[in-house]
């Protein structure tokens, strides 16, 4: 019994190895072909760690990185990227937690057609409204960087609309009647009272919205077709092209995603607890 | 459940809350009005007229011609070729000699081509269609879709059930779990591309090689074949977390005396599994299927980075058809299109869940 269970252990651990060895390994190459120079790129077979091709010692080169850094188009992509998905994050925050706040704790006619308006609004597939955004864009000549943040609202703010009013309902009525009793009007019982209590809430749904907006690909590649300076990041390493049209120049494509990839990393390992359950909302019934 | 505040004594201040509240929903209003049902609207619209982009004739109202455009399909029976006596030709093998498709297919008003030909009862017929490329970007689309999403749900099950057991580290696996999901589509795309090198230096060759598999170097992304299969080995990579994460915390409110009571009856861990945690569970395998469904049929950057416009999902053909072709009318027709069978899908869904919701009770 006791070998039994210690066997069982053995391939647990041995199971959750090769999970994770799956998760992360294509980000371990990436790292890995980050560092190789292109004669180390094209070494057969290849190596897990960067080698000289003649000697086979591990040689690091970081020529990639500096030629990323020195290619504009990608150091702009990432300050465009940097603006649009803060905005989109503030502007999300800002207007869903008043219509949260509306949905979640206040009483009035319509509310839950409003309600499952936002949802059908989380279904709504984006390329359904992209020529219409497009040519909104093309011929009012809305400037490209505004219309993606104010088009990158399509998939934020129902989300926000939606986890922020269930976060506000949960919150004790008393709280509110109290407010009120105290005179305050609807409006400051919801900034004095409600939102400092909702700050988890806010992180949470904020850091999902930063990060749908940091990687979104379909509405930039389309509205920045208009004008190339604003392109993000995603765009920028989608159409990264090196000396010759026929070589991809992949050392630099995955420093570039590297770089991209880590901030974010770091971010989601701090609120990890906070992301899963903000993720995983819809899925358990309370 | 619907859940009511302000239900003692305030009808006083009913009307200003009514008003409060409206006021608070006004700028996201305006905003859904303005980005969701405005431009839908005119995607309608257009999907009804031949407007171009970047062209000097006059758009033209023309009804229901892009879908007709879109949608037409036809069989057409080939012909065997003949010879100057009107005899059959045959090859050397004894086969029948057909004529090629392409001077069957009508021209005129508009041209047919080829989608499938086959031979049946000893004739051979042409699928033909107007647009193949879109009627082929609507089936391609969905066998990925449903390979991707049922790929994802075993190995997501697998996941879910092996973090759920008792170790130390969970905290390090669900890190590792968050992983893929948190990297853009664009760069885990770039990322897996990569590996798949048809170049002997590719991880995947390499692998081939090590393993004894292939003395000669396998072109992955170039090989029809292999495309498909490798997209849904990329998106299951990068959205199986997702799902995962979705079933772990479906598991964890399983309540455990369930399995100590099962285990005690005797009842073996694959009965306990269907037993137990699949009608269990079952709630949160919908709900996740659901959304994963939805966001796979309008599958764009995977397909778009990989192959651009040598393989079309539904959106990234409606893109091309946009900014490549700058053909206005068109392209919403194929958005009005997918639009409505998404909605039709979730229509469907949304009933399947409701009927489950309410058989539950």
């Amino acid at each position: 019994m006791e070998s039994k269970r210690k066997w069982t252990k053995v391939f647990l651990y041995f199971l959750l190895a090769l999970i994770l060895l799956y998760l992360i390994f294509p980000f371990i190459w990436a790292i890995s072909s980050s560092l190789k120079s292109d004669n180390q790129l094209i070494m057969t077979p290849a190596t897990l760690l960067p080698r000289d091709p003649t000697t086979g010692e591990v040689s690091f080169y970081w020529g990639n990185f500096i030629t990323v850094f020195n290619n504009n188009v990608f150091v702009n992509g990432l300050k465009n990227s940097a603006i649009v998905s803060v905005s989109t994050t503030l502007l999300a925050l800002i207007i869903g937690a008043f219509a949260a706040f509306a949905l979640g704790k206040l009483r009035f006619k319509g509310r839950t057609a409003m309600l499952y308006l936002v949802l059908s609004i989380t279904m709504f597939p984006q390329i359904s409204v992209l020529t219409g955004l497009y040519s909104v864009i093309r011929n009012i000549g809305v400037d490209v960087m505004t219309g993606m943040i104010l088009s990158y609202m399509l998939f934020t703010l129902p989300f926000t609309v939606w986890v922020m009013s269930s976060f506000f309902k949960g919150l004790p009525d008393a709280l509110l009647e109290a407010a009120s009793i105290d005179g305050a009007s609807f409006f400051q019982s919801f900034y004095l009272v409600l939102l400092p209590l909702t700050l988890p809430a806010i992180v949470t749904t904020g850091l999902l919205a930063f990060i749908a907006a940091w990687n979104e690909y379909l509405f930039a590649l389309t509205f920045t077709s208009l004008k190339q300076s604003d392109r993000t990041v995603p765009v920028a390493i989608a159409m990264f092209s090196g000396q010759s049209a026929h070589q991809e120049p992949f050392g630099a494509i995955m420093a570039a995603s590297i770089i991209v990839t880590v901030p974010l990393l770091i971010l989601v390992f701090i609120m990890q607890k906070k992301i899963i359950g903000g993720l995983t909302a819809g899925a358990v019934k309370e | 459940m619907a859940n009511f505040v302000w239900d003692v004594g305030m009808n006083s201040t009913n009307k200003s809350e009514v008003r409060t509240a409206w006021t608070l929903l006004l700028p996201a209003i305006v905003i859904f009005a303005l980005i969701a049902f405005y431009p839908l609207v005119s995607v309608f619209y257009y999907s009804l007229t031949d407007k171009k982009f970047a062209s000097d004739k006059p758009t033209e109202f023309i009804g229901l011609d892009n879908y007709s455009m879109m949608l037409s399909m036809e069989f057409y029976e080939i012909p065997p070729q003949k010879d100057d006596a009107g005899k059959v030709k045959l090859d050397e093998n004894g086969d029948t000699l057909y004529e090629d498709p392409i001077d069957i297919l009508p021209m005129d008003p508009v041209a047919y081509w080829e989608m499938y030909t086959f031979n049946i009862f000893g004739k051979r017929y042409t699928l033909a269609a107007t647009d193949p490329e879109f009627l082929i970007s609507i089936k391609d689309t969905v066998i990925f879709s449903v390979l991707a999403v049922a790929l994802e749900l075993i190995i997501g099950m697998a996941f879910a059930l092996t973090l759920n057991s008792h170790f130390k580290g969970r905290g390090v696996m669900r890190m590792a779990l968050l992983v893929p999901w948190a990297i853009p589509t664009v760069v885990s795309t770039k990322m897996w591309a990569w590996m798949f090198s048809s170049q002997g230096y590719g991880l995947f060759n390499t692998v081939a090689y090590y393993l004894g598999l292939s003395d000669h170097q396998i072109a992955f992304l170039v090989t029809p074949d292999w495309q498909l299969p490798i997209m849904v080995v990329i998106d299951v990579w990068k959205t199986m977390p997702f799902m995962a994460l979705m079933l772990l915390a479906g598991l964890q409110t399983i309540p455990s005396d369930y399995y100590e009571a099962a285990s005690i009856d005797g009842a073996s861990k694959v009965r306990q599994f269907f037993n137990i945690t699949l009608p269990l569970l079952k709630p949160a395998i919908v709900v996740a299927l659901v959304f994963r469904m939805l966001d796979s049929l309008r599958v764009f950057d995977l397909f778009q980075v990989l192959f651009g416009s040598k393989f079309f999902s539904m959106s990234s053909y409606t893109y091309y058809k946009l900014i490549e072709g700058k053909e206005m009318g068109y392209s919403s027709a194929c958005s009005v299109v997918i639009f409505i069978a998404i909605l039709i899908f979730s229509l469907f869904f949304i009933r399947v869940l409701g009927r489950e919701q309410i058989n539950g009770k």
